[in-house]
């Protein structure tokens, strides 16, 4: 546990890097900083009124059910309130919390254990004994022009086969592609090597990949444009 | 030419443009070559696209609803502790 938070709390994402302290705080959020830290009641409510929206997508994203989530917003708040001093301002307030946030999510994940994970291999690209890559599964061409899907039909769907993803091909996907850690920061994260990470990585695109593959044709268009 | 296993195993650094000038050529060349990794290149692309599109951008806000009681809560376990 106490790794992963000193992991997190090293592991900034991209878009932070290289900016001196003072520049990532707006007035308002130097005014609701010192106003936490004067232990002001009304100011943790601004604060969970502000930022709760975000705590708890980031929080679903990460957790597969909602009451995991409830519970991660409960716990990430109550850390932030009894870190709030620790706050070093190299970064916005919402993204320490993002931080906190899916700290919080991984430590719930490896709470629950490592279950046995389904496989992705099926997934995974084929090749031949010269290394030529083998087509292992394809569909595309399947679907019909007419059968295009809206904005938010594509993002349910994308978001539901992501979850189908087993953890440890998710998690790092979200860190990576979604919460915009980059590879090092999110090997940090996760206790592994930047080379285990771009495994990971590669191989949790891939499958997701595949999963799309079937219904790319529908797809594409929101791709491409 | 590398073989697309070969090319496989360096994708990630491809893609983010961390190779070496040489083994960097050597994947273009590869993906310029190999009509079935051009096809697998288009659709990793489009898989991560629509992932980031599907979350959103984490720093965009975010439309999602809290319940007043999950709000409530965080504020009265706060001042449980
Ligand atoms: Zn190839």
């Amino acid at each position: 546990m106490a790794r992963a938070t000193s992991a997190i709390s090293r592991a900034k994402p991209a878009t932070t890097a290289g900016t001196s302290q003072s520049e990532y705080l707006d007035s308002s959020e130097k005014e609701l900083l010192d106003c936490l830290r004067a232990g002001d009641n009304g100011c943790y409510e601004i604060l969970v009124r502000r930022f709760g929206p975000q705590v708890l997508a980031t929080a679903k994203r990460y957790l597969r059910s909602d009451a995991d989530a409830a519970d991660c917003f409960q716990d990430t708040f109550l850390a932030v309130f009894k870190s709030i001093d620790k706050f070093e301002q190299r970064s916005t307030i919402g993204t320490w919390l993002r931080g906190i946030t899916i700290n919080q999510c991984l430590m719930r994940i490896r709470a629950q254990g490592r279950r046995q994970e389904d496989s992705i291999e099926h997934l995974l690209p084929v090749f031949d004994e010269k290394g030529n890559r083998m087509d292992s599964c394809s569909s595309n061409g399947s679907c019909q022009i007419d059968e295009l899907l809206d904005t938010a039909q594509m993002k349910q769907l994308v978001r539901e086969k992501i979850l189908e993803l087993p953890d440890t091909s998710r998690v790092m996907l979200l860190l990576r592609d979604i919460d915009g850690y980059s590879t090092k920061e999110a090997a940090t994260i996760l206790g592994i090597s930047v080379t285990a990470a771009k495994t990971r990585l590669h191989r949790s695109r891939t499958a997701l990949g595949a999963l799309l593959k079937p219904e790319m044709e529908r797809l594409k268009y929101h791709a491409d444009v | 030419m590398l073989t697309c296993k070969e090319f496989d195993d360096f994708m990630v650094d491809y893609l983010e443009q961390g190779l070496p000038v040489w083994r960097n050529f050597m994947c273009w060349l590869h993906v310029k070559m190999c009509r079935e990794c051009a096809d697998f290149v288009r659709d990793y692309k489009r898989a991560v696209k629509l992932g980031q599109i599907a979350f959103d951008s984490p720093d965009e806000p975010v439309p999602d609803f809290v319940p007043e009681e999950l709000i409530k809560a965080a504020l009265s376990h706060r001042r449980s502790n």
